[in-house]
C-alpha cells in the first residue's frame, strides 16, 4: 500500500504487472484503458519510451469514493522487462498490494519466464514483501500466436501452485480485464482484511470490482 | 526495505501545489481575462481559491469545471463574467481546463520520471555503499582468515616434521634391532663354544681336584713311595689326566679367542651406533663404512660379495652415529633390491672440497621414472608390509644432517649407484678421529 491517511480519508494501492520483456505488459494497462468506462479511470501515463520498450513505467489510476467517504486510488504500475532495469523494477515494486505476472506463452520464451519470475522473487524478498502471502495473478499471454505452451502444461506447472492462472490474449483484449479483476479481487481480500473495507467503509468486494471494471457502455462507477 | 534505511517509493501521491505552479497557472488566467472575462480562478475541491486573476467577485459565474489528477477531481476551474458572453467564456472555460490539464499531466509524468531516476540512482547508490560495507567486511574476514591459516599452516608442519622425525627415529630403531638380531647369532656362535669349553674345564678340575686329594691322602699315609707311585700311576690312567691335560691348552685359548670376538664384536657394535657418544666428533668415513660391514657381516655372508675401493679420506666433522646410518641403509638397500646374490661395491675418495662414498650393486638399477621419489619417506616398491619406506628417507636426512646430499644414479656395469657427497671442513683436519 502506497499510503493510507485515516485523517485524510484517503487510501493508495498499488498493482503491478510484472514479467519479462515484450510479454505484453504495457498492452494490458493499454487495453485496460481502452476498455473500461471513463467513469474513476484517470487517464493511462505511458512514460518515456525508447523504441516502444518501457524504460520507466506505465501508470493506469484508478479512483473511486467509498459510501464512507473513503478516497480510494487504485495505482496499476507495470515494470521495464528487460533484464538491465532491475532498479527501477524494484523501486516500482516497493509496497505493492498485488503483483499480476504476464508470461509470454511462446515456447522459446519459457526460459525468459523462469528468469522473470525468480527475478520477481528476488526482488520481492528485497523489498521486504512476502511471495507467499501477496496476491499474485499469472497470466500466460500471447495465447493467440501459434507454437504456444500447451494449456494442460500450464495447469499442469501452475495447478500445484494454487496460484490463479488466466490465459490471455492481451492484443484482442482477451483475459486483460479477467487478470485485472481477479488481481483487484485478491488485492481488496487483503486490504478488507486489514482496514475493514466492507463492514467500516461500507464497500464490498463486488462494489470494488465492478467499479474498477465497469465496460464501456455499462451503468455503475460512479460520479467524480 | 525500511529497515535497511531504504525508503524510495515510486508513486507516492502527487501533491496539486507541487505539480501546477503560479508561473504555469497565471498566465493562463490573466489570458482569459485579457480575452474579456471579469475573473478567472483555480480552486480546490472545497471551493477555496488557489490562484486567480481579474475581479474574484465580479459578474455572474459562468463556468465551474472539474480538474483531474489520476482520476481523482482535485481542483475546480472558475470563470466568472458578462452572461452575454456566456457562450464564448464558456468555451474559454473549456479550453482553459484543457489546458491545465496537460500541464498538469505533463507535469505530473516529469515528477514521475524525475522521480524514479533519482530513486533508481539513490538506490543504486546506497546498494554501492552496502555492497561496499559487504566488501570490507569480507577482506578483513580474509585478512583474518589468511593470518590464523599461515599460523595453522605451521602448526601443521610443525607436526609433520616431529611425526616424520618421529617416523625417522622408528625407522633406526628398527634398523637396530635388526642388526641385534644379526649381531646375536655372531655373539651366540663363541658364546656356545666357550660354555662347552667350561663345562669340559670342570670336569677336568674335578678330576685334577681327585688326583691331588689322592696324592695328599697317601702321602699321609706314609707308606713306601714305590707303593705310592705305582698307585697314583693307576689313578692317573684312570682319570685319563694325560689327554686332559693336553686338552686345557687348547680349550683355554680357544675360550679366550672366543671371548675376544665377543668383545670385539661389542666393540664393533657400539662404534657403530656411538651409543655413548653425544654431540660432534670428528670422524673417519672409512672406518665407519668398515664397522657397518663388520655388524653387517651375518647378513652379508654367502649372500652378497663386498668390494672395496677406498681412498684415505680427511676426518669429518659430525654426529658420529650419522655415517654408519647412511651406509646400513644404503648396504641394506643394495642387499634387498640388488638381486640374489648382488656384487657390492664400496667406494671412496676426495678431491680436496668433497667426499664422496659410492655403493653399487649389480641388481636392475632403480628406473629413472623412480628416482626423483625414492628418498621421500614410505616410498617403496616393495608389498605392503614388507618394507617401511623409510630407509632410503633416512638416508636423505643423514646426509642432510652432515651437511651433504645423496643422490642415485646408474652404476657403470648397470645396477644402481648411490652417491653421498660430503663437503669437508678445513678446519677439522687436525683434530683427533675416535
Amino acid at each position: 500500500m502506497i499510503e493510507y491517511l485515516e485523517e485524510e480519508g484517503r487510501m493508495v494501492l498499488k498493482l503491478v504487472y510484472y514479467g519479462p520483456a515484450l510479454s505484453g505488459k504495457t498492452t494490458n494497462l493499454l487495453q485496460l484503458h481502452e476498455g473500461l468506462s471513463f467513469q474513476g479511470r484517470g487517464e493511462l501515463m505511458v512514460l518515456d519510451t525508447s523504441g516502444d520498450r518501457t524504460i520507466y513505467f506505465d501508470l493506469l489510476p484508478f479512483f473511486l469514493v467509498a459510501p464512507s467517504g473513503l478516497k480510494v486510488k487504485v495505482k496499476v504500475y507495470t515494470v521495464p522487462g528487460q533484464v538491465c532495469h532491475d532498479a527501477t523494477r524494484k523501486a516500482v515494486l516497493q509496497r505493492a498490494d498485488g503483483v499480476a505476472f504476464i508470461a509470454d506463452s511462446q515456447l522459446k520464451e519459457t526460459q525468459n519466464n523462469a528468469a522473470s519470475f525468480e527475478n520477481l522473487e528476488c526482488n520481492l524478498a528485497q523489498t521486504g514483501l512476502d511471495i507467499e502471502t501477496l496476491p499474485l495473478v499469472i497470466q500466460f499471454n500471447k495465447r493467440d500466436l501459434p507454437d504456444g505452451i500447451p494449456e494442460e502444461e500450464i495447469r499442469r506447472v501452475w495447478g500445484p501452485t494454487g496460484l490463479p492462472v488466466v490465459l490471455a490474449s492481451a492484443l484482442k483484449g482477451d483475459g486483460v480485464v479477467e487478470t485485472f479483476r481477479t488481481l483487484a479481487g485478491l488485492a481488496y481480500d487483503r486490504v478488507d482484511a486489514r482496514y475493514a473495507l466492507g463492514s467500516v467503509h461500507g464497500l464490498s468486494r463486488e462494489d470494488f470490482l465492478s467499479r474498477l471494471t465497469c465496460l464501456h457502455g455499462e451503468e455503475g462507477g460512479m460520479a467524480p | 526495505m525500511t529497515d535497511d534505511g531504504l525508503n524510495f517509493l515510486v508513486g507516492e501521491e502527487p501533491r496539486l501545489d507541487n505539480l501546477l505552479l503560479a508561473g504555469d497557472v497565471l498566465p493562463l488566467l490573466r489570458a482569459l481575462v485579457a480575452a474579456g472575462a471579469a475573473g478567472a480562478c483555480l480552486a480546490d475541491p472545497a471551493g477555496v481559491e488557489i490562484f486567480g486573476a481579474g475581479e474574484p467577485d465580479a459578474e455572474e459565474m459562468l463556468a465551474d469545471l472539474t480538474l483531474f489528477l489520476e482520476g481523482e477531481p482535485v481542483a475546480r476551474v472558475r470563470v466568472r463574467g458578462d452572461a452575454a458572453r456566456r457562450r464564448e467564456l464558456v468555451a474559454l472555460a473549456e479550453l482553459l481546463r484543457t489546458a491545465l490539464d496537460t500541464v498538469l499531466r505533463s507535469s505530473l509524468k516529469r515528477a514521475l520520471t524525475t522521480g524514479v531516476h533519482t530513486t533508481v540512482v539513490q538506490q543504486s547508490y546506497q546498494e554501492l555503499l552496502l555492497k561496499n560495507e559487504e566488501l570490507t567486511l569480507s577482506e578483513a574476514r580474509y585478512r583474518e582468515l589468511a593470518r590464523t591459516l599461515e599460523e595453522r599452516v605451521q602448526e601443521r608442519t610443525e607436526e609433520l616434521r616431529r611425526a616424520l622425525a618421529h617416523l625417522l627415529q622408528q625407522e633406526k630403531m628398527a634398523a637396530i634391532g635388526q642388526l641385534a638380531a644379526g649381531v646375536a647369532h655372531e655373539i651366540n656362535n663363541p658364546l656356545g663354544f666357550i660354555t662347552s669349553n667350561l663345562h669340559t674345564l670342570q670336569k677336568y678340575v674335578s678330576r685334577f681336584g681327585t688326583m691331588l686329594a689322592f696324592y695328599r691322602d697317601h702321602l699321609a699315609l706314609d707308606l713306601p713311595l714305590e707303593t705310592v707311585a705305582d698307585q697314583a700311576e693307576l689313578k692317573w690312567r684312570e682319570l685319563k689326566l694325560t689327554p686332559a691335560l693336553d686338552d686345557v691348552g687348547d680349550l683355554l685359548s680357544q675360550s679366550l679367542s672366543g671371548a675376544e670376538r665377543v668383545t670385539r664384536i661389542v666393540a664393533d657394535l657400539k662404534g657403530f651406533s656411538h651409543v655413548d657418544e653425544a654431540g660432534e666428533m670428528p670422524v673417519d668415513l672409512n672406518l665407519e663404512l668398515e664397522r657397518t660391514v663388520t655388524v653387517l657381516s651375518s647378513q652379508l655372508a654367502g649372500r652378497a660379495e663386498i668390494i672395496r675401493e677406498l681412498q684415505a679420506l680427511p676426518p669429518v666433522v659430525c654426529q658420529p652415529q650419522l655415517p654408519g646410518q647412511i651406509f646400513l641403509n644404503l648396504i641394506q638397500n643394495a642387499l634387498t633390491h640388488g638381486g640374489t646374490h648382488p656384487t657390492i661395491t664400496l667406494a671412496t675418495c676426495c678431491d680436496g672440497e668433497r667426499i664422496r662414498i659410492s655403493v653399487a650393486d649389480d641388481g636392475p638399477g632403480v628406473p629413472t621414472g623412480l628416482r626423483g621419489q625414492i628418498f621421500e619417506p614410505f616410498f617403496t616398491t616393495l608389498p605392503v608390509g614388507s618394507g617401511t619406506g623409510m630407509g632410503l628417507a633416512v638416508v636423505w636426512e643423514a646426509a642432510l644432517r652432515m651437511g651433504g646430499t645423496v643422490a642415485v644414479a646408474d652404476a657403470p656395469g648397470g645396477g644402481a649407484e648411490f652417491v653421498v657427497t660430503i663437503p669437508i671442513v678445513k678446519e677439522a683436519s687436525h683434530v683427533q678421529i675416535r
